[in-house]
């Protein structure tokens, strides 16, 4: 088929919410933008749908917490009501064949082994809080924590292998990963950004405070909306040609209802011209693309050393949500459990019931290949456990496989190793000459959540405004 | 509700379990600060001091600039110091609130869970 050219001043690969908040802020100063994303939707790692039960879920980021001002902004803007996460009751703690109630941030049934936990995250934390959030490479003895991972330091500052175990939950639900693959200098600027690992552990007070009314991709919708037909869907781009004069975008535009990810799916060829480029994706989908000329090595390396967590995050719907009879907040917490983690998803007027669950790090990839009825069963055994009989006869089970999704490659977010920031870090976000690079994993404040993805694209926006004006015929 | 006298007898308690567990001293180590309680239901103040690691005797009343102000009722504080109630719960509650900040609020969060667990 004939091949599609399309000229603008700025192109945005990626319509996340960082690069819809890009190619906003830049519509809105009158830039010629244009928006692909390989998927036929919006949203990136926000995808809002209705399961096969007719529920709606979010099937990816969905939270709000305090101090999210530019989520809470756009949220505002839009009028997309929020409501709170329920949290009302005692959470279930699952461990060594126990099954024990407990209510607060973290289970008490070893008290001592708690109060050790609580006091390594208040050191965590208080660490955390060292690390310069624009730049933690420059932070003191940044080389010595960068050669580091969390896991060393649990191993040094907590004595009782309960309260590990119970952070180790923690770790994982927020990174995707297990301690032992995170730079502790990472680690630690993650955690800052988000207010401290007791901040992000937290549903009321905290990350997981409130959640969209109708779900969060009508946030990505929104901006989408505003900008039009200058949004392509089923665009995946494929290459990246760039010099002085600006920036060729190569990739494919794949009929409506054919699967993006399959390169023998019917499609024209596309092929976009810019003067600059925002790449608003994670690094490690940044590096799967065809540079010429190839990216400096600085930036590659950065590309390939941070990994993508792992994670599936499982639905459980429910006709009622029971537990709460019970006195249950839906709270579940599992150290070793294929799902170590759940929240009550139920809908805020509470006429279905869902438990929202992580299966995440090496249970992510280790259960991969076992199958959906293998995970199904461990699930609905351990929900059983907690919550009893009936927890055995949902509605219906329905998994996102991030680690799987061709475009997006795990999640929630994109790590870093030990020893790539320090000698990586800048690459972060420093342009490539026409490249700019954006998405939650560049952001300084919420790194890795919906707020950070904001801030992250509207950043970019700034920095290629200001670009655009230093050149000649650039804006005035 | 709970009097002044009964809210220093459980407080003289607390302080005194509190200021003999290694664990929580070494949390308030370099945290010198002035907290101030305000009960919603008899409506009145009173002032903690956080000096050299140790919990100061509870004073009736406002005292100084406070670092970080605990409010909630008079009944909660009491068995919150006498170990009977998870302070953690009243916080998710929102039955007692925490104004500071945000690093003297996480501090005074977790040593008051750590009172509470470890005594």
């Amino acid at each position: 088929m004939a091949e599609l050219e399309r000229e603008c001043e700025v192109v945005v690969v990626g319509a996340g919410y960082s690069g819809l908040a890009a190619a906003r802020d830049l519509a809105r100063s009158a830039v010629d933008v244009l928006v692909l994303d390989a998927r036929h939707r919006v949203g990136g790692r926000s995808f809002t749908d209705v399961t096969p039960a007719g529920f709606t879920i979010d099937r990816g980021g969905q939270w709000i917490g305090p101090t999210q001002d530019h989520l809470a902004a756009l949220a505002a803007e839009l009028g997309v009501g929020t409501f709170p996460t329920y949290t009302t009751g005692q959470g279930v703690e699952l461990r060594d064949g126990r099954r024990e109630l407990y209510v607060g941030l973290i289970p008490t049934s070893d008290p001592h082994g708690a109060a050790d936990g609580i006091a390594a995250m208040l050191d965590l934390d208080l660490a955390a809080f060292e690390v310069p959030l624009d730049a933690p490479w420059e932070a003191p003895d940044a080389a010595a924590l960068d050669a580091q991972t969390l896991a060393t330091w649990f191993d040094a500052h907590l004595g009782s292998a309960s309260a590990r175990a119970i952070l180790e939950v923690a770790v994982k639900a927020v990174f995707g990963t297990g301690s032992g693959e995170l730079s502790l200098l990472f680690a630690l600027f993650y955690l800052h950004a988000g207010g401290g690992l007791t901040n992000l552990a937290r549903s009321t007070g905290g990350a997981q405070e409130r959640r969209f009314a109708g779900g969060s991709q009508q946030l990505a919708q929104g901006m989408a909306d505003e900008l039009g037909d200058r949004v392509i869907l089923g665009a995946p781009a494929e290459s990246v040609a760039h010099g002085p004069d600006g920036v060729l975008v190569g990739g494919r535009l794949v009929d409506p209802g054919a699967d993006p990810a399959d390169p023998s799916s019917a499609h024209r060829p596309l092929r976009v011209r810019a003067r600059r480029a925002i790449f608003a994706m994670a690094p490690g989908l940044c590096g799967r693309l065809a540079y010429t000329p190839a990216l400096p090595g600085r930036r590659d390396q950065l590309c390939q050393r941070m990994p993508m967590g792992a994670v599936t995050k499982v639905h459980v719907n429910y006709d009622a949500p029971f537990w709460r009879e019970d006195g249950l907040n839906g709270q579940i917490v599992a150290p070793g459990a294929a799902m170590s983690a759940t929240f009550d998803n139920s809908p805020e007027d509470g006429s279905h019931g869902e438990i929202v669950g992580f299966i995440a790090g090496d249970e992510c990839r280790r259960l991969e290949g076992a199958g959906a009825e293998v995970r199904r069963e461990l699930v609905l055994a351990d929900l059983e456990r907690a919550f009893g009989p009936r927890a055995r006869t949902p509605v219906e089970v329905v998994e996102q496989h991030w680690l799987a999704e061709p475009f997006t490659r795990g999640g929630p977010v994109a790590v870093s190793s030990p020893g790539a920031l320090t000698a990586l870090g800048p690459a972060l976000r420093e342009p490539v000459g026409p490249l700019h690079w954006a998405g939650t994993e560049t952001a300084t404040e919420w790194c890795g959540y919906l707020d950070g993805a904001l801030s992250s694209g509207r950043r970019a926006a700034d920095e290629v405004l200001r670009a655009l004006k230093g050149e000649p015929g650039g804006l005035d | 509700m709970a009097s002044t006298e009964e809210l220093l007898e459980a407080y003289t308690e607390w302080r005194a379990r509190s200021n003999a567990n290694p664990r929580l001293t070494k949390m308030l180590k370099g945290w010198d600060r002035v907290i101030h309680f305000t009960t919603t239901d008899t409506g009145q103040g009173y002032t903690m001091r956080v000096e050299g690691q140790q919990l100061s005797e509870l004073a009736v009343g406002h005292e100084g600039q406070p670092d970080v102000v605990v409010t909630g009722t008079s009944e909660d504080f009491c068995d919150m110091y006498w170990g009977d109630l998870n302070p953690s719960e009243k916080y998710m509650s929102g039955e007692i609130t925490l104004a500071g900040s945000q690093q003297d609020v996480m501090r005074i969060d977790a040593i008051s869970m750590v009172a509470f667990l470890d005594i």
